[in-house]
């Protein structure tokens, strides 16, 4: 008896110091949201997928304007097109997305058949190859038009990652995701984390920080900077870049369970893309 | 009749310049460009240590490729230069990313 | 000229001696082409970039991340504990979010020199 208490005891102090490296997606999601809440307070949670504009007014302004002449939405009507015309078989995206276009509430998923994170743009270019046509690339060019026309769609709907209990590997790519976020890369020294949570809200050079709430519920979005639109992961790209750290391929196996992670943050959160940023 | 002459111009410049290259490399080996090849080789070795913990940094792939082209070149102060810097590049990501291979969360974020 | 400005200059003008001199404590009067020096390694993007984060007197576009940097002499017993933090700030402060940048070489060790000299002077 004695024994087994010690054992208790000794079980609840190593959980104790590991608690938040290995807590669950659950209390992840509200240490994560608690701390923008803090920060923010006087921003309402249905602002944050607004990205950096939820707390920056003076880029919100400018940002608003863009918004009255949305630069996404030749790509809205060039991807509602790629989506309507059949493929050489006569098939169309349809047969694969019996739900669409409205389907990008349901991504990212645990695909539990080939054991790993089905992404929106991953899910297309499988339908495209199962019906004979070349796969999209997927940091720029027709993925983001095809994918604009499915967010647009899609507003309104809610983020609700699921990892299910079911399938443990689901839960390991979700805490390779977790461990992505927080790990310093690069010469510069920095994780994910140093900017989007740490400094969220202050400014580098003369850029504002923006959190990472918010992060995944619009992309594809139309950046300024490239003068063209892009995927969730040629934006992380960019940040991985900007550090000096090498990035990863995009829809590879670490930015997937990356995203697994960022948009679980986000479970709440109305989808809202296709996006304009600076 | 210009034009083929300078057909035949042309044919000729590319042998004997294709052939001065090739002649080039085949010469007896040069021990400083063995050793800078070895020293190029190495440091790729150690990008691929580092990369296999998912700790590369973003130039070190660019470094060797000019170490590369700086000794086909014959400028074995500059390959060896770019070479002992993305080895060394190398070994701090590795560092880097070994040192944090268990997860440690922020203390901003509370629990 | 004293012996520790010359030597100063001897440093700026040989690499090698700098490093070597590094391990000597950084003499305290100020050569002031190092700190002029030293303030374009601080203020360029693609050196020290501090402006990135703080606020230093006749840079442009500051960031606000990190305390802005002066009166540093009063913060500081000797430029070698100065040097200290901007190599790895991360020895102080685990979370820093100050990059490294002697650890990672961002900066080369007589190029910190130069930046402490002129970190010192603000
Ligand atoms: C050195 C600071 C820095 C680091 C480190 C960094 N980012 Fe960023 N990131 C920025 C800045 C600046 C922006 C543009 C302003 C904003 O939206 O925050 C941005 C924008 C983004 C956006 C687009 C936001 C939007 O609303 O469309 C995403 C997504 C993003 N970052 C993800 C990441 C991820 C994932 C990582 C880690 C791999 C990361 N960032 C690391 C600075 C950084
Ligand atoms: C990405 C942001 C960032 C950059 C770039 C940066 N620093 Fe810092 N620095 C910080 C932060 C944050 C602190 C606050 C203390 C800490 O967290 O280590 C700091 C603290 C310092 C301090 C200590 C200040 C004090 O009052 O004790 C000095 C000195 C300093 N930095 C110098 C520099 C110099 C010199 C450079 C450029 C070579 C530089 N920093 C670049 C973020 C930065």
């Amino acid at each position: 008896m004695k024994h087994l208490l010690k054992k208790i005891a000794m079980l609840a102090v190593a959980g104790g110091i590991a608690a938040s490296a290995q807590a669950s997606p659950e209390a992840d999601r509200e240490a994560f949201q608690n701390f923008y809440k803090n920060r923010f307070a006087s921003v309402p949670m249905e602002e944050y997928p607004n990205g950096v504009y939820s707390i920056d007014p003076v880029g919100r302004e400018n940002w608003e304007a863009i918004e009255e002449f949305p630069p996404y939405e030749t790509f809205i009507d060039d991807g509602q097109e790629m989506w309507e015309k059949p493929f050489a078989n006569g098939k169309t995206y349809k047969d694969c997305f019996a739900d669409g276009p409205a389907i990008a509430g349901i991504y990212p998923l645990w695909d539990k058949k080939n054991g790993m994170v089905m992404t929106l743009p991953l899910a297309l270019n499988k339908c495209r190859e199962a019906n004979g046509e070349k796969p999209l690339k997927y940091k720029k060019g027709a993925i983001n038009a095809i994918t604009s026309y499915i967010a647009f769609a899609s507003r309104g709907q809610k983020t609700n990652v699921i990892i299910p209990k079911d399938d443990p590997r689901a839960l390991e790519a979700y805490e390779k995701g977790k461990k992505f976020y927080y790990t310093r890369r690069g010469q510069l020294n920095f994780s994910c984390a140093n900017c989007h949570l740490q400094n969220a809200g202050m400014k580098i050079r003369s850029e504002v920080l923006g959190p990472a709430l918010g992060h995944t519920t619009h992309f594809p979005i139309y950046r300024s900077k490239w003068g063209g639109m892009g995927t969730l992961h040629r934006r992380v790209t960019g940040c991985n870049k900007q550090v000096r750290a090498k990035p990863f391929k995009a829809q590879g196996e670490q930015y997937r369970n990356l995203e697994y992670f960022l948009t679980y943050m986000s479970n709440g959160l109305e989808l809202n893309g296709p996006g304009a940023r600076k | 009749m210009q034009n083929k002459m300078i057909g035949y111009v042309m044919i000729l410049a590319v042998l004997l310049f294709g052939g001065l290259s090739t002649a080039q490399a085949a010469k007896a080996p040069n021990p400083e460009a063995a050793k800078v090849e070895r020293m190029i080789a190495d440091a790729d070795k150690a990008r691929k240590r580092a990369a296999s913990v998912e700790g590369e940094w973003r130039d070190v792939g660019k470094m060797l490729k000019k170490a590369k082209a700086a000794l086909a070149k014959g400028d074995y102060k500059t390959a060896k230069k770019l070479a002992a810097k993305a080895k060394s590049q190398s070994e701090m990501g590795y560092i880097q990313a070994v040192a944090q291979k268990d997860l440690k969360m922020p203390s901003y974020l509370k629990y | 000229m004293t012996i520790s400005t010359k030597l100063l200059g001897m440093a700026s003008a040989g690499v090698l001696l700098a490093g070597q001199l590094a391990l000597v404590p950084v003499a305290s009067a100020s050569d002031p082409s190092m700190v002029e020096e030293g303030k374009a390694l601080a203020f360029t993007r693609k050196k020290g970039n501090c402006l990135a984060c703080h606020i230093m007197a006749g840079g442009k576009a500051a960031g606000n991340i990190a305390p802005p940097l002066g009166a540093m002499q009063s913060r500081y017993k000797s430029k070698a504990e100065l040097k200290a933090q901007i190599a790895d700030a991360t020895v102080k402060n685990p979370e820093t979010s100050m990059p490294p940048f002697g650890r990672h070489k961002i900066l080369s060790d007589a190029e910190i020199d130069k930046v402490v000299e002129f970190v010192w002077s603000l």
